[in-house]
């Protein structure tokens, strides 16, 4: 086979996977959040399709396709959210939308 | 002849159902109207059957199914309503004497508050004492036994503005609930073993039980038996019946429902006679209650009371005739008694109605002077109660003793008691008789009637008067025996309760010697212009005065111990528990709440981190198991 061996690919997908998820903690711009959502995503994605190809089976990589599937309809209603924040003037702030604190 | 038993079945019913469901829009005089016709159309009913059958020679009878009542698994039930010389016969007695008594009930109850109220449930209870008797199957039975006592229930508690009516009502309830249920566990037990409760086929199978099988079905039979016709020691609930309406006590609690025990019986006979035993044991029963209910008989002042104790006895004899195998004799006896205990009831309501509701014997002294034909109707009454020749009561109850002799030693017990039971009902019978009608008294009647009633009221006693005087003649063993040949291809008479006809005269010509004895003790203590002083008995008039004890004995062994457990609990277990944990229940829920409530951030990021680290956590979890 040629390229690089499936531990290259694993690696480059755990990267970003955890780019994702610093970001998704640490970031309080829901926009910035959602971009880091989708990072996580094709980290995810990337093991999928890496995997797949590692195990000569296609059921990886149109597992792949329906978790882009899912990634444009989440992004659609959280940027849908987004606008709506926007719209009532409120702070775009994810930390600032704690109404459920205890 | 099926369409006539269907008709008498359900004519009263439609009775009630018309009376209910008009309401106000009947007027209140249209309802006793109502309720009398259906009766009266049920009693045409039951004529047409008897008339059918006796011209097709009365065997066996026929069943008729309407259509499956119930279906489970192999058992199955119809609506159905058999028509046997025993069903025709109960159908005529307790259509016709309920007829009567309803048309009665118009007089009495007049100006009741709710009129229409009593004649519904009046109706009701015809229906349900004829499902009982033509219930073509032992479920059906059951179905009008529990149905009796709904309405004897409904009736005794009729007055519900009378706390002693009310509880009344409970304990009769209660007592009859307590034999439905014996009845119902022997009913299981014959599903159990034949899978049916037709008659016939449970019979057949009683056949192939094993002894004790049988013995404990005959005895939920007894118990169910037992109760609904108050015997001894079911019997606490009778007297206190007497809380309902003159007319009920009369109906109910002397000439119809009282005596489905008998009917019991004589209809489940096949099965008593597997368990011998049982039946020689309702045969003791009966003896036991003719004794000790004459006895308190003796020292009741209430009229109803009295009369009610009366009763509680002849049906003593009813079930000694037929426990020890003379059925016949024991339906002939309740055909006879449903007559004159009827009779002496509705007489008594005439004194009653006549008093303003005086129940008090000693308070009625006097009375008779203005009621000249009641008077001579409760002496025709009290004649036939006692058996005197040619009353009615003199052909059934002396074929009953003198139907005990050929049993042995028992037989001879039975025999003596019940002829002691004769001196005691003279005795007490004439007791009441001398004391209300012919002692002399300062009492008057209330108010001003025209005549002692109106005539709905005198016309069903005068009936009942003249079939109290012809009625025994059906019958006069040994000369003549329709009664026991129209009943045998259902009930024949088992061989050692027939005397031969020695033994009858005898025992004849003895209880009328010993009744008119009873008679003429009476009348020496409570008739005669010099009347001899009562003998003081103070310790045995005590106890017959609180009826054997047996109200406080059950006091003391049902209620007290009960009272106390709950009494306990309430204390221990539901004030100083149950009550008690609801604020701690309470404020620990609080307490957790507010302990967990600094989880919820409501911080995203927060979540999602523990989300992440839950995740890794069950990955490791996952890694290391593996």
């Amino acid at each position: 086979m040629l390229g690089p061996g499936i531990a290259w690919y694993l690696g480059v997908s755990a990267f970003l996977f955890g780019i994702g998820a610093l970001g998704v903690l640490l970031r309080r711009n829901p926009l910035i959040v959602l971009l880091s959502l989708e990072i996580m995503l094709n980290g995810a994605n990337l093991a999928l399709i890496a995997f797949s190809r590692h195990a000569h089976n296609g059921a990886g990589q149109i597992f792949a396709l329906s978790v882009m599937a899912v990634a444009a309809s989440e992004v659609c209603v959280g940027l849908g959210l987004v606008v709506a924040i926007h719209r009532r003037r409120l702070e775009l702030d994810v930390d600032s939308l704690s109404e459920l604190r205890g | 002849m099926i369409a006539g038993a269907w008709i008498c079945l359900f004519a009263p019913l439609a009775g009630t159902l018309a009376i209910a469901l008009l309401g106000t829009r009947v007027p209140r005089a249209a309802a006793g109207w109502i309720s009398t016709t259906s009766v009266f159309v049920a009693f045409g009913g039951a004529l047409w059957s008897f008339v059918d059958l006796w011209s097709k020679g009365g065997h066996n009878g026929r069943t008729s199914t309407a259509w499956t009542w119930l279906e489970s698994g192999g058992f199955k039930a119809g609506l159905e309503v058999l028509v046997d010389p025993l069903s025709t016969m109960m159908m005529l007695v307790v259509s016709g004497v309920s007829g009567l008594i309803v048309l009665y009930s118009i007089g009495y109850m007049h100006g009741d508050d709710e009129e229409r109220r009593y004649f519904a449930y009046m109706s009701f209870f015809v229906f349900s004492m004829l499902l009982l008797v033509e219930g073509g199957n032992l479920l059906l039975l059951l179905a009008g036994w529990g149905l009796v006592g709904l309405s004897s229930y409904l009736l005794i508690g009729f007055w519900h503005e009378r706390p002693t009516a009310v509880a009344a009502a409970k304990k009769a309830f209660v007592m009859n609930a307590f034999g439905d249920a014996t009845m119902a566990l022997a009913f299981f037990v014959l599903i159990l073993h034949g899978g049916s409760l037709a008659f016939q086929t449970s019979f057949d199978n009683a056949a192939n039980l094993s002894s004790t099988t049988v013995n404990l079905v005959a005895l939920g039979l007894l118990g169910g038996a037992a109760a609904k016709s108050a015997q001894v020691p079911l019997h606490t609930w009778l007297p206190d019946a007497m809380e309902g309406p003159t007319p009920v006590s009369a109906l109910i609690h002397a000439a119809t429902m009282v005596t489905a025990g008998v009917y019991l019986i004589a209809r489940t006979h096949p099965i008593f006679e597997f368990a011998r035993t049982v039946e020689l044991v309702a045969a003791g029963m009966g003896a036991l209650t003719l004794l000790m209910a004459g006895l308190i008989a003796l020292v009741q002042v209430d009229i109803k009371r009295v009369i009610a104790y009366s009763t509680m006895s002849q049906i003593g004899y009813m079930f000694l005739g037929a426990g020890i195998g003379a059925y016949a004799n024991g339906m002939f006896h309740l055909m006879t008694h449903a007559f004159f205990k009827a009779l002496l009831f509705m007489g008594a309501g005439v004194v009653i109605h006549a008093l303003a509701g005086e129940q008090d014997i000693r308070n009625m002294r006097g009375i008779g002077a203005h009621l000249p034909r009641t008077k001579w109707m409760f002496l025709v009454a009290s004649l036939a109660l006692v058996g005197i020749f040619p009353f009615a009561g003199f052909f059934s109850k002396d074929s009953i003793i003198s139907a005990t002799l050929n049993l042995g030693w028992y037989g001879w017990i039975f025999w003596v008691v019940a002829l002691l039971g004769t001196f005691l009902t003279g005795l007490y019978t004439f007791r009441l008789f001398f004391i209300v009608f012919t002692s002399d008294g300062e009492v008057r009647p209330h108010h001003e009637t025209r005549g002692e009633g109106p005539w709905t009221m005198m016309l069903p006693v005068s009936i009942l008067a003249v079939l109290s005087l012809v009625g025994g003649w059906i019958q006069f063993a040994p000369i003549w025996t329709p009664l026991t040949d129209w009943l045998a291809p259902v009930a024949r008479t088992l061989d050692v309760a027939e005397p031969t006809s020695t033994q009858e005269w005898v025992t004849s010509a003895l209880a009328l010697a010993i009744s008119l004895a009873g008679i003429g003790v009476a009348w020496l203590l409570y008739g005669a212009r010099t009347r001899r002083e009562t003998p003081r008995l103070p310790a045995l008039q005590r106890t017959l005065e609180h009826k054997f004890y047996f109200d406080e004995l059950y006091d003391a062994i049902f209620y007290k111990p009960a009272a106390a457990l709950a009494a306990w609990w309430r204390r221990d277990i539901e004030e100083s528990f149950i009550l008690a944990a609801g604020p701690d229940l309470g404020e620990t829920a609080f307490d957790t709440g507010r302990g967990v409530r600094r989880l919820q951030t409501g911080l995203l990021r927060t979540y999602v981190f523990f989300l992440g680290a839950g995740m890794a956590v069950l990955a490791v979890v996952f890694l290391l198991v593996k």
